[in-house]
């Protein structure tokens, strides 16, 4: 039997291209208003930080620091979920929430959010100085930012394309809000929840290794983890050490695919919406060895028990807010309810993001206006640097992950075969590898300058070859069969068949691949190797030397630039791009 | 069962939709029925007319822009308790077994323990799914999905049951049998429906189930007729007064769908008829089996059975070929005219040089040449629609929109650019 064609999720849909309204606006002012947050709180921070982190470089440690690199990454994918499903609830609920939180969500997933790194982990140390708090929340927050967006994204997505059978059966069943929500909304959401999880996952084990290697010049803030032991390692130049961070990291990612995200892809199969089974039935040793097992299926039960002697338990104390219930219920829909009320709510809403956009851009200007003239051009010829290190990047990425994800993609056997694996590869976080790959290439005679651009390849490249295998896989049968009966020569197919039917997925991982290389270049342009500080020109080291050097108003400056850059070339460039080839070149309508 | 007193009322209901396009749609205008009890309506009309609107106002489900909805005389207030509803796409979960589907409205009844256990065994033992308590839907076929939706409805015991299209989505065995059942479930006292309203696109559907059949008209939504239908239950498909009944509905919807062109008295303002949103190789095919009938003509619901397309397509069919002078539409019957029979004799160049002499003279074409021409050759799409949104409040502009493209493209009128989104005129 012939395989069937993979049916990967498409993990990156681009949201669809909206109007610019006003919101949009508010929005970028609201952003101005975070980055003069962060910089003021970055300001308040006084006394240098000296506090090394002591990394135990020998093997027994090391399951410690990983235990605690994966507790930091799973916390915070707990926090991402949280944050997606009130962030898409509310969205998907209320128009009002929609028309101002789509825009927001718009920004946030486009900027650089790793060019807050510096600011933020210095303005969270100032609230808790001396101890490792704020690195751990800065740490946290940072993956919360990797992960999150992608998550509500899902979730209202699935909320809105939710068939309205189903919703009117469920309303005509009598169900209240939270028991659709968990009986139908969340269930119909689980496999979108569940796929842009995984991807998540892998996402934040990027942000975290640089934020557990994170050092500004001559101050440390490393955290204790498998990110800064293996900085550590390189440090001492300890090449076992090294090598058993990589095992270790790659031990994780492993483990964590196997024992939770393989059971749970296999287990929200069960809450596929079309009737159409996939072609190729993911399977779980996990969820098998689960579901066969004895004691699991006894837990089941006893946890049953255990909750319906808990809700008995708390009878008492349910009655206070059973007796308040109507209160808290209708209330709210009171006022609602009443159109002078709901005008009037919605005017103070409006009124105070106005003011608080309006606040966060005068800060801004405050900051900014202590620049001179040479700051704005070192900044405009750094920023040029780096946007063409990005592009080059991108070109470079497409240059190879292109041809292979289309030569992965045609072939069902070779994709079903790869598919885990480069999985796995791609959540291996790159800047742990980074200081390894500037050491391999300046043996070759590479400086930063161009290795950055190497450096911020490995951080994007996944993007496109998942595109472009998934589209390449989805590729209707018939079309294949038409090229080879005609006889196309393989140069022809590939003009007239491959690349076309790739492109929107390629322009769609562009927009993401794009992203992680600048959010790369902060890493990659100020890097400590060993005992040594690699810098190069360019908006990602400019950040990161204004920060240690406690220029704020460059600083702020950075961050503007950078984010200005990202948002308006997503808006301009890539996203229209994306959206004319999905029109122009989508596969079977 | 003789009718009752009223139990479910709409009265001057209007109803409106945005659609994506900002366009605003009036599916429904002041639209009143009354449902009593002990008996069965059926809805039927063409597609948008807004029958199924109606149901889902009736059920509580949506709220009128205008008008009022009452249940025994009290204005409805959210979701009708009284109701259930079966769903033309089944709308089951999929993640709960058949079992825990047709529990669904009985824990928030306040049925729980032994008592829903009952409830539900009943239920599926009233629909003959006994045995399939554990399964999945995916595991069942379409029939027995919609068994499930059934017997989700009535574990709840409505008192009214609103079906939309119940069997729309079957095979036409399947939906048979399913539709001698829903007859039997009304009729038997056990399952305490005692009235059904049903939307429906077949009108030996509509024979065979209601008590009284309402049909609508479109653009805006509106009742156009009611015909009472007192044959005895159990209904004989094949019995003469069936086939009468049958034939006299035909009669009020091909009066509904192909109405007689009304003289238009001279003095009044030009109004610009639509276009039927058909297809250039419908309209042909239709033609086409026309040639192979003698003397060129049938009834219209014949010519829908014979060609299998739902009577609702094939008057619009019909329509577009009538805008284009090939057929005329004598009551009920539709016959190819001698302009017709010409054109389908010539060759594929021939046909298109006529086609487009005919779309010429159409107003709503010529309107569209003339503002060809008054741009230079080209129109923005944008334009177009706003024009047409304008002219045509009740059709979706979109889809007219591809229509005029088609045809104006086949008949080499025309072209459209879909990158610059304009329409550029084709001179010849």
């Amino acid at each position: 039997m012939a395989l069937k064609p993979l049916r990967l999720p498409l993990a990156l849909t681009p949201p669809p291209l909206r109007r610019l309204g006003l919101a949009d606006v508010a929005m970028l002012c609201l952003l101005g208003g975070v980055i003069a947050t962060v910089v003021a709180f970055a300001r308040e921070f006084q006394a240098p930080f000296l506090q090394a982190v002591r990394i135990d470089l020998s093997p027994v440690a090391l399951p410690k620091y990983t235990l605690f690199s994966l507790s930091r990454g799973v916390i915070a994918l707990l926090i991402s979920y949280l944050f997606a499903l009130a962030f898409g609830w509310t969205a998907a609920k209320f128009p009002v929430a929609e028309r101002l939180l789509l825009p927001m969500l718009d920004i946030l997933q486009s900027i650089p959010v790793l060019g807050f790194l510096p600011g933020l982990v210095l303005g969270l140390m100032s609230l808790f100085p001396a101890r490792n708090v704020g690195l751990e929340l800065a740490a946290i927050l940072m993956i919360f930012t990797a992960q999150a967006w992608n998550l509500a994204f899902s979730f209202y997505n699935s909320l809105k394309s939710l068939p309205e059978p189903l919703r009117d059966a469920s309303r005509m069943s009598g169900w209240g809000s939270s028991r659709t929500f968990w009986r139908l909304e969340l269930p119909a959401a689980a496999q979108g929840l569940v796929w842009n999880g995984m991807l998540s996952m892998a996402g934040g084990w990027f942000f975290l290794m640089v934020n557990e290697a994170f050092r500004l010049g001559e101050r440390d803030y490393r955290l204790p983890g498998i990110g800064s032991y293996m900085s550590v390692a390189l440090d001492r130049g300890n090449a076992q050490a090294v090598g058993l961070a990589i095992v270790a990291m790659v031990v994780m990612i492993v483990s964590v695919d196997q024992l939770l995200w393989r059971p749970l892809v296999v287990w929200v199969e069960k809450f596929r919406l079309d009737d159409t089974a996939s072609a190729v039935v993911p399977s779980s040793w996990v969820l098998e060895f689960l579901r066969r097992a004895r004691i699991p299926r006894g837990a089941a039960a006893l946890q049953r028990r255990a909750y319906r002697t808990a809700v008995r338990a708390t009878q008492p104390l349910q009655r206070p807010f059973r007796a308040a219930r109507p209160l808290m219920v209708n209330a709210p829909r009171l006022a609602f309810g009443n159109p002078v009320a709901r005008k009037l709510g919605v005017a103070a809403l409006v009124a105070g993001l106005a003011v608080a956009a309006g606040l966060g851009v005068w800060h801004l200007y405050l900051l900014l206006r202590q620049l001179g003239l040479s700051d704005w051009a070192m900044l405009a010829s750094s920023a040029g640097l780096t946007f063409v290190r990005v592009m080059g990047s991108v070109a470079l990425a497409t240059a190879w992950a292109l041809p292979a994800g289309v030569v992965i993609g045609r072939s069902p056997r070779l994709a079903q075969l790869m598919q885990p694996v480069i999985q796995v590869v791609a959540s291996f976080p790159a800047p742990m590898l980074f200081p390894l790959v500037i050491i391999a290439l300046e043996v070759v005679g590479l400086r930063l300058g161009v290795g950055a651009v190497v450096l911020m390849v490995l951080s994007g490249q996944w993007y496109i070859l998942f595109n472009v295998i998934s589209a390449v896989a989805a590729i209707p049968e018939q079309l294949k069969e038409a090229v080879t009966v005609f006889r196309l020569s393989s140069l022809a197919r590939w003009r007239s068949l491959y690349l076309p039917a790739a492109f929107p997925a390629l322009a769609t991982g562009w927009v993401t691949a794009a992203g992680g290389a600048w959010n790369g270049s902060i890493v990659a342009e100020y890097m400590q190797v060993g005992g040594a500080l690699r810098t190069t020109r360019g908006l990602g080291s400019l950040i990161s030397e204004a920060t240690a050097h406690a220029n704020f108003a460059l600083l702020a400056g950075g961050i503007t630039i950078m984010s200005l850059i990202v948002v308006g070339w997503n808006r301009l460039v890539w996203r229209p791009l994306a959206s004319w080839a999905q029109t122009r070149f989508q596969v079977g309508q | 069962m003789t009718p009752g007193g009223v139990l479910l009322e709409a009265r001057h209901v209007t109803q409106r939709f945005r659609l994506p396009n900002g366009q605003v749609l009036e599916a429904l205008r002041d639209v009143s029925l009354a449902v009593r009890e002990h008996e069965v309506v059926a809805l039927v009309g063409p597609s948008g007319c807004g029958k199924s609107t109606l149901l889902r106002l009736l059920a509580g489900l949506a709220r009128p822009a205008e008008g009022q909805l009452l249940y025994r005389g009290q204005p409805l207030d959210g979701v009708l308790g009284a109701a259930a509803m079966v769903f033309q796409s089944f709308a089951l979960l999929p993640w709960l077994t058949v079992a825990e589907n047709v529990a669904m409205g009985l824990e928030t009844r306040g049925v729980n323990g032994a008592a829903r256990r009952d409830a539900v065994a009943r239920a599926i033992n009233l629909v003959g799914l006994d045995g399939f308590e554990q399964a999945y839907p995916k595991e069942l076929s379409g029939g027995m999905k919609q068994r499930v939706g059934f017997a989700r409805a009535l574990a709840v015991a409505p008192e009214i049951l609103l079906m939309d299209e119940p069997f729309g989505a079957l095979d036409p065995l399947t939906a048979e049998n399913l539709r001698s059942q829903a007859v039997g479930l009304w009729r038997d006292p056990a399952t305490g429906v005692n009235t059904m309203v049903v939307v429906t696109h077949s009108v030996e559907e509509a024979v065979f189930l209601a008590g009284r059949i309402v049909v609508f008209g479109s653009n805006p939504g509106h009742v156009r007729e009611e015909l009472v239908n007192q044959l005895p239950y159990p209904r004989k498909e094949r019995s003469a007064q069936f086939e009468e009944m049958v034939d006299r509905l035909h009669a009020i919807l091909t009066a509904t769908l192909l109405p007689e062109p009304e003289p238009a008295p001279a003095a009044a303002p030009q109004r610009l008829p639509p276009f039927a949103r058909v297809h250039v190789a419908e309209v042909t095919g239709l033609l086409d089996h026309l040639l192979t009938r003698p003397d060129g003509r049938g009834p219209v619901f014949e010519l829908s059975e014979d060609l299998g397309v739902d009577y609702d397509r094939m008057s619009a069919v019909v329509r577009g070929a009538e805008q284009l002078g090939w057929v005329t539409t004598p009551g009920e019957i539709v016959q190819l005219t001698p302009a017709g029979r010409e054109i389908m004799a010539m060759d594929d160049a021939a046909r298109k040089d006529a086609t487009r002499a005919r779309l010429s003279r159409h107003p709503l074409f010529a309107r569209i040449l003339a503002m060809l021409k008054e741009g230079e050759g080209s129109v923005e799409d944008e334009e177009v629609l706003a024009d047409l949104t304008i002219y045509f409040p009740f059709i979706p502009a979109d889809s007219l929109f591809q229509t005029i493209v088609e045809w104006g493209r086949y008949a080499e009128l025309f072209d459209h650019d879909a990158d610059a989104a304009r329409l550029t005129l084709l001179t010849s």
